[in-house]
């Protein structure tokens, strides 16, 4: 039996579909928790009010985007701790990315919550140098970043004058594709605790380092660790909006693949009728 | 033009002289604990964050002068070029006139940059499952290793599986540790140890081309 060859278009067709279905109406797709997921949101839960936490990393937004399924109610989940954050962005639009995370929280002033600027939270700007800018700000945050986003010189904000080093780094949360040089730097060298929300296709590459540094790393997997992250927070976003998609479209994948292999033994066995 | 024996000389030996120091710097703080020696550690540090920030204007200033170059000389696509020097030249304006954390070019860079990012980056979906359709086939046990090895991390990872499943994600878990970790590895190891032979050799000024250090 000869089978039609599917035309890329038809496949894209597929895929629009599927989208769109995903889009228009959302079917809720279930998923399963993960257990480290479930350890990350206790150990935020085991944050003690006034500690710091430094949300920092480095690369492109549109990677990065994949974490903010699970930084944005990490960082309300922060807020309901108390804990102090502090944004370090080691990239260019990292900036933006870190500003786009706290407004989508809603946890600071300006959005309606609680959160003061200068008090409760701060935000650098691009600290240039990767990963010898990572040693720096260890080492010493007022030489490696003198002043913050605004210009405003570290002495004069409140919450840096307990900020000098990474001895006063209770956590820090990576929700940027660099986790290799915070757990480098930060974990290996000074042992300071990191969760990484990662990308999935990041997520493929680091995870061994949850297995190197046991109690000490622990990472989501991408959107799907999104989708659990808001699940413990008794909230939907951008995880819960992508699994739909990415339910269906795995699914399809696999019909995609098998209907590729038939094609090709069809074809293999109407060359050897014609033989 | 021939180098200056001035430059020459400055540029054969304070390139090494300052490698040295900023290596044996970052290394000593590793290994000692002395307040003296992090302070160097730390200063060399400032010194690299500080070219690593120069590096960026290298990059504008490069672009600007091929850019001009290219509007003068009406060569292909010399309207994009147009184009690129104006809204570069805009975007440094709009960033220094409103901050780089105003709202205004929050948006701005919402609106466009990012969305664009996204936009490509969630094309690459329609091409993935278009080109597994074409690609992923099962010739032979070669094909077959890496056809299953795609499909295995799809599936693992897949929802609908994990939800009836749930031991998938271990596995997959453990296929990342082990197999997948260790070819990693031994390219990780590979390029360690060629970044500790390409420092020798820049140091004792063998290396040729863009890295040479030297005029030999």
């Amino acid at each position: 039996m000869r089978i039609p060859e599917l035309k890329r278009q038809y496949i894209w067709g597929i895929v629009l579909i599927v989208y769109l279905t995903a889009v228009l109406v959302p079917i809720g797709a279930p998923f399963p928790m993960s257990d480290i997921t479930v350890e990350i949101y206790n150990v935020i839960g085991s944050l003690k009010p006034g500690q710091i936490v430094v949300v920092g990393g480095a690369w492109d937004f549109a990677f990065d985007l994949e974490s903010s399924a699970a930084m944005i109610p990490a960082l309300r989940q922060l807020a309901d701790r108390h804990a102090r954050i502090v944004f370090a962005p080691f990239a260019v639009e990292s900036v933006q990315y870190q500003k786009y995370v706290m407004q989508a929280s809603g946890i600071a002033e300006e959005q309606g919550g609680t959160y003061k600027y200068g008090v409760d939270w701060v935000q650098f700007g691009y600290i240039p140098g990767l990963p010898a800018a990572m040693v720096g700000f260890l080492n010493d945050v007022h030489s490696a970043v003198p002043a913050d986003v605004y210009g405003t010189p570290d002495d004069k904000i409140p919450l840096m004058n307990d900020f000098h080093s990474w001895k006063d780094i209770a956590l820090w949360i990576c929700p940027h594709w660099s986790f290799d040089v915070v757990v480098r730097y930060a974990t290996a060298e000074h042992g300071i605790p990191a969760i990484y929300f990662a990308q999935a296709a990041a997520y493929s590459g680091y995870s061994p380092f949850m297995m190197a540094y046991p109690d000490k790393v622990w990472m989501t997997n991408g959107f799907l660790g999104g989708a659990q992250y808001e699940q413990l927070m008794n909230t939907t976003g951008l995880g819960h909006a992508a699994i739909n998609a990415y339910y269906i479209l795995s699914a399809v994948l696999v019909v995609i693949v098998i209907l590729g292999n038939v094609d090709m033994i069809s074809k293999r066995e109407k060359k050897e009728e014609k033989k | 033009m021939k180098m200056s024996s001035t430059i020459t000389y400055v540029r054969n030996y304070l390139a090494r002289f300052l490698l040295i120091v900023g290596l044996l710097a970052a290394l000593a703080s590793w290994y000692f604990v002395s307040p003296q020696v992090d302070a160097v550690a730390n200063t060399m540090n400032l010194w690299n964050m500080n070219i690593y920030n120069f590096t960026l204007f290298v990059g504008l200033i490069t672009i600007v002068i091929r850019y001009s170059d290219g509007i003068r000389k009406r060569v292909k696509n010399w309207p994009y070029m147009a184009y690129g020097l104006v809204l570069i030249v805009g975007w440094i304006i709009m960033g220094e006139y409103l901050g780089l954390y105003s709202d205004f070019y929050q948006s701005a860079y919402l609106s466009t940059k990012i969305t664009l990012h996204i936009a490509i980056l969630g094309q690459l979906v329609f091409f993935l499952v278009s080109a597994s359709y074409r690609v992923v086939r099962i010739r032979t046990l070669r094909t077959a290793v890496f056809g299953l090895s795609m499909m295995a991390m799809v599936v693992l990872n897949a929802p609908w599986l994990l939800g009836v499943f749930p031991a998938a994600d271990k596995i997959s878990y453990w296929l990342l540790n082990n197999p997948s970790m260790a070819g990693g590895r031994a390219l990780l190891l590979t390029g360690g140890i060629g970044g500790v032979i390409l420092g020798i050799r820049l140091l004792l000024g063998l290396e040729r081309g863009a890295l040479k250090s030297t005029e030999r």
